[in-house]
C-alpha cells in the first residue's frame, strides 16, 4: 500500500504538474480540494482519472462514485487497490 | 450598427438558409449515433455531414474545412451584388479547429485557410480570423460591426465554420462533456453535448434599411473565474447582457436564443444569469437539439435561423427539453410559440471564461448612423519576450512572478502571454475592477504547440489516452482567459489570428473595437509560438488619448 500511495504522488504530481509540491509536503490524508489541501480542480480531476486508466487499467464511468474516491491520495489508493487490473 | 444583406447555412439538414429553416421549423434534427467512427472508441451523437454531402461540398484544391466554408459564402453571395474584389470589403471567418486535420501540414494554420477561402471567392484584403472559443460566431461580428462602425470597410462577410474529426471529438470526451444520446438542453435530464458541422455565412453592410435584419449593438464580457467551468452566477454572461440590454426595452424581444449546450454548468449558469437580467419571461430558445454545438458556426448559425423564426412569426421549439432541469427562472418550452416581436438577444458562452450578447432587430425605417469617432490609443508600456533572449519563461517566472503553481499547467503560448501581462502590468497597476480594461491578442500559429501535444495523446489507437489538461490548450483563447483570471479583467477578451504580424491591422482591429466604450487602457500585442523552443510576444499597454 506504502509503495502504491508513493506511485500514485509521482503519477500525479507529473501529470499535473505541481512543480512547487514536494514529495514531502504531499500529504496522502490531505484533501485534494480546496485552500487547505492541494488545491485540485475540476480539470485536474479529469486528468487523474485519465492516469487510473493509463496505469491500472480502471475506467470510470460513473461520476457520483468519484467524489468519495477523489478526497485525497489515500482513497484514491484504496480504490485502486481494490479494482486494479494492471 | 450593421445591416444583413444575405445569409446562407450549409449543414447537413440542408445548403441553403431556406432549407435549413424549414427542415428545423418540421422538426427535423441532424443529430445520428455514430460507434467506432474515426477511431473514437467511446460511441458518441453528432451532427454530421453525410458521405454523399461530402462529395457533394468537396471542391477541388481546398479541405473539406474550406470547402464548406465557400460554397456557404457562394450561395450567400450570389443573392448580392457586391464587387467581390473591391478593397472596401473584408472576410472574417470564425472557428476553433479550423484545419486541424491537417496538423502536419502548412494547412493546418488558420490564417490560410483564411487566406485560401478569401482567394476561392475573390475577396483581395487580409482576412481575419477570430478564435474564441465557442462565442467565436459572435465575436465575429461584434468585429464587423465595429469595422464598418469606424469606416474601415462598406461590407463584411462573416463566416463561421467548423468540420468535427477525432481531434474534438476525443478532447470533449475526454472533458466528460459530451452526450452518446442526442443533447437536451435545460432539461432535467441533460448529460452534455453534442458536436456539429455547418457552415453559415452573414454579409453585412453599414447602416440599417426599413424591413432589414440590423445587428444593433453586442458586448463580450469575461467572467475572470475559470478557464472551462462558467462562473455559477453567470457574472461574464450577465455583464455581457447588462451592457446590450441598457436603455433597450426588453418587451421588444421575441426571444432570447441562449447557447444551451446541454451541459451541467453552461444550461444553470445561463438560467441564473438570464434570471438577474430580468429576462425570465421572454421565450427561450435553445437550438443544439437540431445541429449540436457547431462551435465556431454556431454563433452565425444560430442567429440566422433566429432572424428566420422571427420573420415567420414564431419562437422555435427547443428540441431535446422536456422538463426543467435548472434553478434560474426561464421560459423554455419544446413548442412552437407564436410571436409578433421583431428583435431578439443572441447569447453565447465558451471557454477562456468569455460571454457575448448580440441584440438583432428588424428595422422600422432606414437610419444611418455616421462614421463612429475612434479615439487614438496609444502604447504606454511594451514588453517584448523571444526564443532568442537566451532566457527561459520559467526562469523568467521563477525569478519575478513565483507565485502562481498554475504557471506550470500553461502551454508555452500561455506562458508567455502570462509572462508578458506580468511584466507589462508589473509598471502599470490596474487601478479598481471598473477600470475593465480589454484584452485583444493576435497571433500566426494558433495552438499549434498544444494541438501537436494533444494529438500526441491521441494517435496511437493502442496508447489512445486524450489529455482534458492539453486539450483545454488547443483552444488559443485559453490565453486570454488565464491573463483575465490573474489580473481579474472583466471586460472583452478577443483572440484574432492573422496571416503575419501585421501592426497596421492590429491597431485598426484595436481602435475599432475600443470605439465607444469608456475602458480607458487596453492591453494588446501579438503572441506567437510556433514550438517550445520558437516564440514572440510584443505585449502592450494602451492608453487612449483625445
Amino acid at each position: 500500500m506504502e509503495q502504491l500511495i508513493n506511485d500514485l504522488k509521482l503519477q500525479i504530481k507529473d501529470a499535473l504538474n505541481l512543480e512547487d509540491l514536494s514529495m514531502e509536503e504531499f500529504d496522502e490524508n490531505a484533501p485534494l480540494f480546496g485552500e487547505d489541501g492541494i488545491g485540485l480542480d475540476s480539470i485536474d480531476v479529469l486528468e487523474i482519472i485519465v492516469l487510473l486508466e493509463k496505469n491500472y487499467g480502471i475506467r470510470l464511468a460513473n461520476s457520483k462514485e468519484g467524489k468519495a474516491i477523489f478526497q485525497s491520495v489515500k482513497t484514491i489508493a484504496e480504490y485502486v487497490q481494490a479494482n486494479r487490473k494492471k | 450598427m450593421i445591416k444583413v444583406l444575405s445569409t446562407n447555412i450549409t449543414s447537413p439538414l440542408g445548403f441553403t438558409s431556406e432549407q435549413n429553416y424549414q427542415a428545423v421549423r418540421s422538426g427535423a434534427s441532424a443529430l445520428k449515433r455514430y460507434e467506432g467512427l474515426w477511431g473514437v472508441p467511446e460511441p458518441f451523437t453528432a451532427s454530421l455531414f453525410s458521405e454523399e454531402q461530402n462529395a457533394e461540398l468537396a471542391i477541388g484544391g481546398y479541405t473539406r474545412f474550406e470547402s464548406i466554408a465557400i460554397r456557404s459564402v457562394r450561395e450567400a453571395l450570389s443573392h448580392t451584388q457586391l464587387d467581390i474584389a473591391s478593397p472596401r470589403i473584408v472576410l472574417i471567418l470564425s472557428t476553433t479547429k479550423g484545419n486541424i486535420e491537417a496538423l502536419d501540414n502548412k494547412q493546418y494554420y488558420p490564417s490560410e485557410a483564411a487566406q485560401a477561402i478569401a482567394s476561392a471567392i475573390g475577396v483581395t484584403t487580409t482576412p481575419i480570423v477570430v478564435c474564441n472559443a465557442c462565442v467565436s460566431g459572435l465575436s465575429a461580428q461584434l468585429l464587423a460591426n465595429h469595422l464598418l462602425s469606424a469606416g474601415l470597410y462598406d461590407y463584411a462577410i462573416v463566416v463561421g465554420a467548423e468540420v468535427q474529426s477525432k481531434f474534438i471529438v476525443s478532447g470533449f470526451q475526454s472533458l466528460k462533456a459530451v452526450s452518446d444520446e442526442p443533447c437536451r438542453p435545460f432539461d432535467i435530464e441533460r448529460i452534455g453535448l453534442n458536436l456539429g458541422e455547418a457552415a453559415a455565412t452573414i454579409i453585412f453592410a453599414k447602416d440599417c434599411s426599413a424591413g432589414v435584419w440590423t445587428l444593433v449593438d453586442g458586448a463580450v464580457r469575461n467572467d475572470a473565474f475559470h478557464n472551462v467551468s462558467p462562473s455559477p452566477q453567470g457574472d461574464g454572461y450577465y455583464n455581457a447582457i447588462e451592457a446590450v440590454m441598457e436603455g433597450y426595452d426588453k418587451t421588444q424581444l421575441a426571444t432570447v436564443c441562449v447557447h444551451g449546450t446541454a451541459t451541467l454548468y453552461n444550461d444553470q449558469m445561463e438560467s441564473k444569469a438570464i434570471q438577474r437580467a430580468g429576462l425570465s419571461d421572454i421565450p427561450l430558445s435553445a437550438l443544439k437539439g437540431y445541429y449540436g454545438h457547431t462551435m465556431g458556426a454556431a454563433g452565425v448559425l444560430e442567429t440566422i435561423l433566429t432572424m428566420c423564426a422571427t420573420d415567420d412569426g414564431i419562437v422555435l421549439p427547443s428540441k431535446g427539453f422536456t422538463e426543467p432541469g435548472v434553478s434560474g427562472k426561464v421560459s423554455i418550452s419544446n413548442e412552437t410559440q407564436q410571436t409578433d416581436k421583431t428583435a431578439f438577444l443572441k447569447l453565447l458562452s465558451g471557454f477562456g471564461g468569455c460571454n457575448v450578447a448580440a441584440l438583432y432587430a428588424r428595422c422600422a425605417k432606414e437610419e444611418s448612423q455616421g462614421t463612429k469617432d475612434t479615439k487614438r490609443w496609444v502604447k504606454t508600456h511594451s514588453v517584448k519576450l523571444s526564443s532568442e533572449d537566451g532566457k527561459s519563461l520559467t526562469d523568467i517566472y521563477k525569478q519575478q512572478i513565483g507565485d502562481y503553481p498554475k504557471f506550470y499547467k500553461m502551454d508555452i503560448l500561455t506562458r508567455l502571454a502570462f509572462v508578458a501581462a506580468e511584466k507589462a502590468l508589473s509598471n502599470f497597476p490596474l487601478k479598481g475592477e471598473d477600470m475593465r480594461p480589454a484584452l485583444i491578442l493576435f497571433n500566426h500559429s494558433s495552438s499549434i504547440v498544444a494541438d501537436r501535444k494533444f494529438f500526441d495523446t491521441i494517435c496511437d489507437t493502442e496508447n489512445y489516452f486524450p489529455s482534458p489538461s492539453v486539450f483545454v490548450y488547443t483552444l488559443p483563447n485559453i490565453t486570454t482567459g488565464e491573463v483575465a483570471i490573474r489580473h481579474h479583467l472583466c471586460g472583452e477578451t478577443s483572440f484574432y489570428i492573422l496571416p503575419d504580424k501585421n501592426e497596421a491591422l492590429m491597431q485598426q482591429i484595436l481602435e475599432a473595437s475600443l470605439a465607444g466604450t469608456n475602458t480607458p487602457i487596453a492591453i494588446s500585442g501579438w503572441v506567437n509560438a510556433e514550438s517550445e523552443t520558437d516564440y514572440e510576444c510584443e505585449l502592450s499597454i494602451f492608453e487612449a488619448k483625445s
